[in-house]
């Protein structure tokens, strides 16, 4: 852009998105709650979406909201299922490691602009009113096919893995945590969270041995 | 450019319509008559506005009144997607079926947020089995909108209702609309399918919320159960294609007829537990809209 001509709006859009991305962005490690740090996370990648839609990437711009929404959504639950703070409304730290989390930050942000000072980017202008959403469906499901389908069975794998792993029935019908101790309060030490009988030692071996779940 | 306007008006006129056609299914249900309905979602509203507001200990205030407010904007999102008219649609998306999976998604994120913000036992929970049923059906809803997308040829969706000049997808893919009803009454919490309110949680998400926070809601609800209507009749009925009538009539017969149709399922129909939704889901829903999906492939090849 001159400074002759008048900005576009596309150029408006772009800087507020852009800003609005990191904005919404730094606020992610600054709030103090896990659901807020997650939908804060979601309105960052929105705002990058819609700089994606900008550049003309119409179905990846999409796309990514769509992901990023779903993806978001459940981050937020687990986080809260997970975590020993009730509903995520209590205040906490949203950084852990911030040494660390500094440097590799740092380190980051400096490959980055490096990569964009110093790396060759093709330059091939989009033709006006070329149909990318087709272009992008024949590479994804031409040339690209091989690696795409190894990603996605890939990711269909874990996924069925992680329900088969996280399932509460087990293979044989019954509890799939029957017979399992959690671990003990102190490392080596006899007592155990309230509610959990140790069975007498060498006693936990089989399967359904003593039917205690049924 | 002025097309825009016109979004306003339509979200305010689905929400009253979606709000009507329960009011009418309920009432036709009981044996009364349907004198007097046609006021009676304004005097609700009216009396919505001046009710006592409650507030809950330390909720989340700004997402609390984020929720309506991007429920209300996916409605509006929604109804300026959907093709009233040969080549009149307020947003032409070229991966318009695409913007319809996001702005599903977005919903049920809104859902989510809104049980989440009021602090209190009751919303949450209707927030998390509303979030485990909504996920499953944007499962179904992606297979379903998919198969529509295939004898068009096209993710827009004015080429998806072009397609339909000779035979409706209602006809061509049988099984396509009542699954995407099934997803439409789910992720606008609309009964029978109101895992996010209902009776069973003392009003849900909406357990908290009094006065102005509660039309909002159930307003927003209603606008965007509209959108899932007029998108319905886009894709399987033929959108704006008929005899006689001019397009947009057509449009907004098919329509009234699908919000009837959705209210009449509120009233006729029994309601299903979450974790009975998402089993029934993943067990016969799902695998019925990969028939549908191939259903669709193999007749598109012909």
């Amino acid at each position: 852009m001159t400074p002759d001509q008048a900005p576009a709006w596309a150029d408006v859009g772009f800087w507020v998105f852009a800003l609005a991305a990191v904005a919404t962005g730094y606020r992610v490690f600054r709030t103090d709650s896990m659901v807020r740090s997650a939908f804060l996370l979601l309105a960052s990648f929105l705002n990058v979406g819609a700089v994606v839609l900008l550049l003309g990437g119409r179905y990846l711009g999409v796309a990514l909201v769509f992901m990023m929404t779903v993806e978001m959504t459940v981050m937020a639950i687990f986080m809260v299922a997970f975590m020993m703070n009730p509903a995520g409304l209590n205040p906490m730290s949203m950084v852990h490691q911030p040494r660390l989390a500094v440097v590799a930050g740092a380190g980051a942000f400096g490959g980055g602009v490096l990569l964009a000072l110093l790396g060759e980017f093709p330059d091939r202008p989009r033709r006006a009113g070329a149909d990318v959403i087709a272009a992008l469906g024949s590479q994804l499901l031409g040339r690209s096919m091989l690696v795409f389908e190894t990603v996605g069975v890939t990711l269909l794998a874990a996924m069925v893995g992680a329900v088969a792993l996280s399932s509460r029935r087990s293979r044989f019908g019954g509890p799939a945590d029957e017979g399992s101790l959690p671990p003990p309060l102190e490392p080596g030490g006899d007592r155990y969270p309230a509610g959990v009988v140790p069975e007498p030692a060498g006693g936990h071996g089989g399967h359904g041995g003593h039917g205690g779940h049924q | 450019m002025t097309r825009v306007l016109a979004v306003g008006p339509l979200v305010v006129a689905g929400a009253y319509a979606a709000a009507v056609a329960r009011l009418a299914a309920a009432s036709a249900a009981a044996g009364h008559g349907l004198r007097g309905l046609a006021a009676e979602p304004l005097r609700r509203a009216a009396l919505a506005l001046v009710q006592q507001r409650l507030a809950t200990e330390r909720p989340d205030a700004a997402s609390r009144a984020l929720a309506p407010a991007v429920v209300a904007a996916l409605a509006a999102v929604g109804l300026a997607l959907v093709p009233l008219s040969r080549g009149w649609v307020v947003v032409d998306a070229g991966a318009g079926i695409v913007v319809w999976g996001s702005l599903e998604a977005l919903a049920i994120a809104a859902v989510y947020l809104h049980g989440w913000s009021a602090n209190s036992l009751q919303p949450l929970v209707a927030a998390y089995r509303f979030t485990a049923a909504g996920l499953t059906l944007l499962l179904l809803s992606m297979f379903v909108l998919i198969g529509v997308a295939l004898p068009a040829q096209s993710l827009r969706l004015a080429d998806v209702v072009d397609a339909q000049a000779g035979l409706w997808n209602v006809l061509r893919q049988p099984l396509g609309l009542p699954l995407f009803l099934v997803v439409a009454l789910g992720i606008t919490s609309w009964p029978p399918l109101d895992l996010a309110g209902g009776a069973d949680l003392a009003g849900g998400t909406a357990a908290e919320a009094s006065g102005p926070g509660r039309l909002a809601w159930t307003a927003a609800r209603a606008a965007l159960l509209a959108a899932f209507a007029a998108m319905g009749a886009a894709a399987f009925l033929g959108g704006w294609h008929g005899p006689w009538l001019p397009g947009p009539a057509w449009m907004a017969v098919k329509t009234a007829a699908l919000l009837a149709v959705l209210a009449a399922a509120g009233v006729r129909l029994a309601g299903l537990r979450a974790e009975a939704l998402v089993a029934r889901g993943w067990t016969v829903l799902l695998p019925l809209a990969f028939a549908d999906l191939a259903m669709a492939g193999l007749v598109a090849q012909l």
